[in-house]
């Protein structure tokens, strides 16, 4: 998915639907706001992956939309209000099957290559 | 929307803001702490966020919405949009507004002219009733009834309620006020009650008032009773002065009430274009000793009669009649019912469908076009609609978002388009010919609204279709990696809109094509040789009526009297008169012509032709400037009977003789008893004004020994003929001033006139033809400017590998003149297809003809090239430098 598509420096190209599962990936762990989540996914990479922010939202909305997310309005540390996001069971469903599927790809992907060698 | 779901948005999207903009403040506070100054902090966040409201826009394609309000975020989303390119939709909103609105208002005629129930009560009972005479017919495709035939059905009983004859009645009234020539029918006593629509005022006629003596009652017109009266309502119960005699005016007709004027009943029935009086018809025994084919009858069927069942039974009564009358005759009559529908809309139905396929092949033009536009605008959003894709809007959602806009578009063109009809609609109602104008009523009614509402929707469909489909095939990758230029500008889309501009240009030549077939046929038509001069000729019809005017000398004295003194007026080459005008068509007395040898009618009468008898004064062939064949014309006085016939007739009369061999030859008009006449001269043939009809066989007859009712003064002027109008009124005038003297029209309006139905149709379709030339023009121009566009880059490097200009002006025009020929190829394929329609509508050329369809052709030509030449040449000019460097 082309523009938030996440060059790496590597110029590796992320495949459709790889954002939703980072996104459902890092809401996992406890909710949190769309700027974290973007710092977050950089942090993880060690910046590999790079996210257009604008891009995010959309994302996130649609997640949200099709019941993977939920959100609410909390108070940060510093005292601001911020829209945080965290997993639904379903959610947690569809990380669970994206992953699994990731890994399937991946593992083929890699069979493919070493068997090319 | 309603106001509670309004504030759930404005709170959505105040929410919406708000996370926005936290996230911009933290990344600001972020680099802020990384060292970074406000100002450039703030700048590289917005940098690295992008494109805020277009994520904005992605994000409320996101929110969950029922369906309504899913149309209305995409018809906000296409407001927005439009907004933006307020040219773009404004022009878009015009074209489609000229194209709704030209279909609604030629709807709204073919609605009230052939669709919309006539305003009589169950309309589908009444039929019309012509006679068929097998023998007869190819000169005659039916004959009106005599009154013999109506009085026997009517004695009898059949399937059929009511039966009311009516016929033509020249009316002049006088007596209070200015003289007036008017229309009127002679009824039966229960034409009102047989249409079953009550009389506005008073009563109609009642049965006793068919008997002669009693007949002297008059019906007036609505129209009649507000101009001539002043609406007075007590003009019921008094006298008005019909014909030089005391009519009492029993009632008023409801207003706006159709009835059959003009040839609408029958070509052999001369109505006024307007009826204002109606008189019943009281039969003579005079009139019961002639048979006269003169008389239109309307018949209502008995609720649940079969109408076939009840035309046999007509049938069988009138050739019992015929039998009782003359037993040796050998013919079987066929009586034939028409449908009252097919009175007023038989002749205009084929023409007014053809004009409504004109105008819809216009805003079929103007969608392709309008989709045409939508693409190249669409190559200008092409980054934009990628993203969307990307962001996973979804492929329907993009659907839906070009779907709507131009749906809205269609809808502003509608809204447009619905006071463009309500204005074309009344244009054609008072332009028209007179059967368009006679039923086409209020315009804006619910059929016709509920038709422009699906052509403004179907024509956003349809509009919307091609450049939704194009956006919905389009790969997102490719259209990011191909960059906005060319994503939807090159390549395929680039292909496809060059197939959009051809369909174009073949639409466009089929109405082309179609008006020049059309306008060519005018041309021959008013050229053609119809046995009379047409310019420089005036005519007008005059009526003598009351006590001094009772015996026939005295009419014949004045009319001779009256030509000669306009003779002698200067400026003036000729005048006479006529019975009937050979421009106004078949009507008038008719007569069957018998060989002197003939001695058994009943034998003969089928065998010979039946000529139309007009009486003229010496002096009219001179002032017509028909052309003599042979003998010579009348002169003042004749010894003998004498006649002139047309070539026609002395070639139904005497088949293969030459006219010099016909003069002198002698003839019985009517019957084998009548008195013998003496052919004295052959004239030429003439047709009637909108010539497509038969040659008319005629028996010309001096005044003197024919003396006919009304006449009209034909004057033949050296000049202008308009100018000395007022010179022969005045001559008129002198003569006799309480004579009504109708407006004097040149026989240049008269012809005109009675062409107005081929003026109607050519008109219109060229109309439509010229909007659709434009378009396909401003098609051209737009395609071929955007591939100029696109491809600066490329001319700039041909021009700097040293390319001459007009090497360049050739390369775009071969580029961009491609579709056009293919289109106008297809175009004319299919008009020659569509001409099977139009054939009957044509006149003196073919289907296939090949000055109209070259004319066609190079006009296209001409116009697209000239829409390619232009962007072409700015191409040429181009500057090479600046091209390469930011093409």
């Amino acid at each position: 998915m082309s523009r938030h598509e996440t060059t790496a420096p590597g110029d590796a190209k992320l495949l459709q639907g790889t954002l939703d599962m980072l996104i459902l990936k890092v809401a996992a762990l406890r909710p949190i706001h769309g700027y974290a989540m973007v710092q977050r996914i950089q942090q993880i990479s060690k910046d590999a992956l790079h996210i257009r922010q604008g891009s995010l939202y959309p994302a996130l909305y649609r997640l949200e939309n099709r019941g993977w997310l939920k959100s609410e309005w909390k108070t940060t540390e510093d005292g601001r209000e911020a829209k945080y996001y965290s997993l639904t069971k379903a959610g947690r469903q569809q990380l669970d099957a994206e992953t699994a599927g990731w890994k399937r790809l991946c593992e083929a992907i890699a069979l493919v290559l070493e068997t090319g060698e | 929307m309603r106001w509670d779901s309004w504030f759930k948005r404005r709170h959505w999207e105040g929410q919406m803001d708000a996370e926005f903009r936290f996230h911009l403040e933290s990344q600001i506070n972020d680099y802020v702490t990384q060292g970074l100054g406000r100002e450039a902090a703030e700048s590289r966040a917005r940098r690295e966020f992008g494109a805020l409201e277009l994520a904005k826009d992605e994000c409320r394609d996101q929110r969950p919405v029922e369906w309504l309000g899913q149309i209305f975020r995409d018809a906000s989303y296409a407001c927005r949009s439009l907004r933006k390119n307020p040219g773009f939709a404004a022009a878009a909103v015009v074209t489609l507004a000229l194209g709704i609105g030209a279909n609604t208002a030629i709807f709204s005629v073919v609605h009230s002219v052939l669709l919309k129930p006539l305003p009589y009560s169950q309309p589908d009972e009444i039929y019309s009733i012509e006679v068929v005479i097998p023998e007869r017919r190819s000169q005659f495709a039916s004959l009106p009834v005599t009154v013999q035939a109506y009085l026997e059905w009517r004695k009898a009983e059949t399937a059929f309620a009511e039966m009311s004859a009516l016929r033509p009645w020249e009316c002049s009234l006088t007596g209070d006020g200015e003289p007036e020539r008017l229309g009127g029918a002679r009824v039966s006593a229960n034409f009102f009650s047989l249409l079953g629509v009550p009389i506005a005022r008073g009563r109609g006629f009642s049965v006793e008032e068919e008997q002669p003596g009693n007949e002297r009652v008059v019906v007036i017109s609505d129209a009649l009773w507000r101009r001539r009266y002043g609406a007075d309502p007590a003009l019921i119960g008094k006298s008005i002065n019909v014909n030089g005699e005391s009519h009492l005016v029993v009632g008023i007709a409801p207003p706006s009430l159709p009835v059959p004027t003009g040839t609408l009943l029958h070509p052999f029935l001369a109505f006024a274009p307007r009826i204002d009086l109606w008189k019943p018809i009281a039969v003579t025994q005079r009139e019961l000793k002639n048979e006269n084919w003169d008389h239109g009858l309307l018949v209502r069927l008995r609720a649940g009669e079969n109408p076939e069942h009840g035309r046999q039974q007509l049938q069988a009564i009138l050739n019992a009649l015929i039998r009782a009358h003359m037993p040796g005759i050998k013919t079987e009559l066929i009586a034939q019912l028409v449908p009252i529908r097919e009175i007023y809309a038989g002749k205009v139905r084929l023409r007014l469908l053809l004009i409504l396929a004109a105008s819809a092949l216009l805003l079929l033009t103007a969608c392709v076009n309008i989709a045409n536009l939508f693409l190249a605008r669409m190559a200008s959003r092409a980054g934009e609609f990628a993203t969307r894709i990307a962001l996973g809007a979804g492929r329907a959602r993009i659907l839906s978002h070009t779907l709507t806009e131009t749906t809205l578009l269609a809808m502003l063109g509608g809204g447009l388009g619905a006071v463009i009809a309500k204005y074309g609609a009344g244009l054609l109602a008072t332009y028209g010919p007179d059967d368009v104008r006679l039923l086409a009523g209020t315009p804006l009614n619910l059929p016709v609204f509920l038709f422009a509402m699906s052509a403004s929707l179907a024509t956003g469909i349809v509009c919307g279709i091609f450049p939704a489909w194009q956006a919905y095939r389009k790969d997102a990758a490719t259209g990011l990696q191909e960059g906005a230029r060319t994503a939807f500008g090159g390549g395929r889309a680039a292909r496809f809109r060059q197939v959009l501009v051809g369909v174009e240009i073949a639409l466009g030549t089929v109405l082309l094509a179609s008006a020049g077939l059309l306008l060519h046929s005018f041309v021959k038509v008013m050229r053609a040789d119809r046995g009379y001069q047409v310019e420089r000729v005036l005519a007008v019809d005059l009526s003598l009526f009351g006590q001094g005017y009772s015996r026939g000398e005295t009419r014949i004295a004045f009319y001779r009297e009256l030509a000669g003194n306009v003779r002698a007026l200067p400026g003036i080459l000729g005048a006479g008169a006529i019975s009937d005008l050979p421009a106004s068509g078949t009507s008038g007395a008719s007569q069957t012509i018998f060989h002197a040898t003939d001695t058994n009618f009943q034998n003969m009468v089928l065998a010979r032709p039946v000529a139309m008898v007009r009486s003229v004064t010496t002096g009219y062939f001179a002032a017509s400037g028909s052309a003599l064949r042979a003998g010579r014309f009348f002169t003042d006085p004749e010894q003998v009977l004498v006649a002139v016939v047309s070539e026609s007739l002395a070639n139904c009369l005497w088949p293969g003789e030459a006219p010099a061999a016909v003069v002198g030859r002698t003839l019985r008009g009517g019957n084998v008893t009548g008195p013998l006449i003496t052919v004295c001269g052959v004239v030429e043939d003439v047709r009637p004004g909108a010539v497509d009809r038969e040659l008319l066989a005629l028996m010309y007859r001096p005044h003197d020994q024919w003396a006919s009712g009304p006449m009209t003064l034909v004057v033949r002027t050296a000049q202008e003929p308009a100018a000395l109008a007022p010179a022969v009124r005045a001559e008129i005038r002198k003569m006799d001033p309480n004579l009504p003297i109708p407006a004097i029209r040149t026989m240049r309006e008269i012809v005109s006139s009675s062409v107005a139905q081929r003026r109607f149709q050519m008109m219109l379709t060229s109309l439509f033809a010229f909007v659709a030339l434009l378009l396909g023009a401003v098609g051209v121009y737009g395609v071929v400017s955007y591939s100029v566009a696109c491809r600066t880059r490329d001319i700039g490097l041909r021009i700097a590998l040293g390319a001459a200009s007009s090497d360049v002006v050739r390369w775009v025009l071969s580029h961009g003149m491609r579709p056009v020929l293919i289109g106008i190829l297809a175009g004319l394929c299919g008009t020659i297809a569509a001409a099977k329609a139009l054939r009957s509508l044509l006149f003196g050329i073919a289907p296939g003809d090949p000055v109209s369809l070259v004319a066609v052709t190079l006009v296209l030509l001409l116009t697209s090239g000239l829409a390619c030449y232009l962007p072409a040449r700015r191409a040429a000019r181009l500057d090479p430098m600046i091209s390469l460097r930011h093409g």
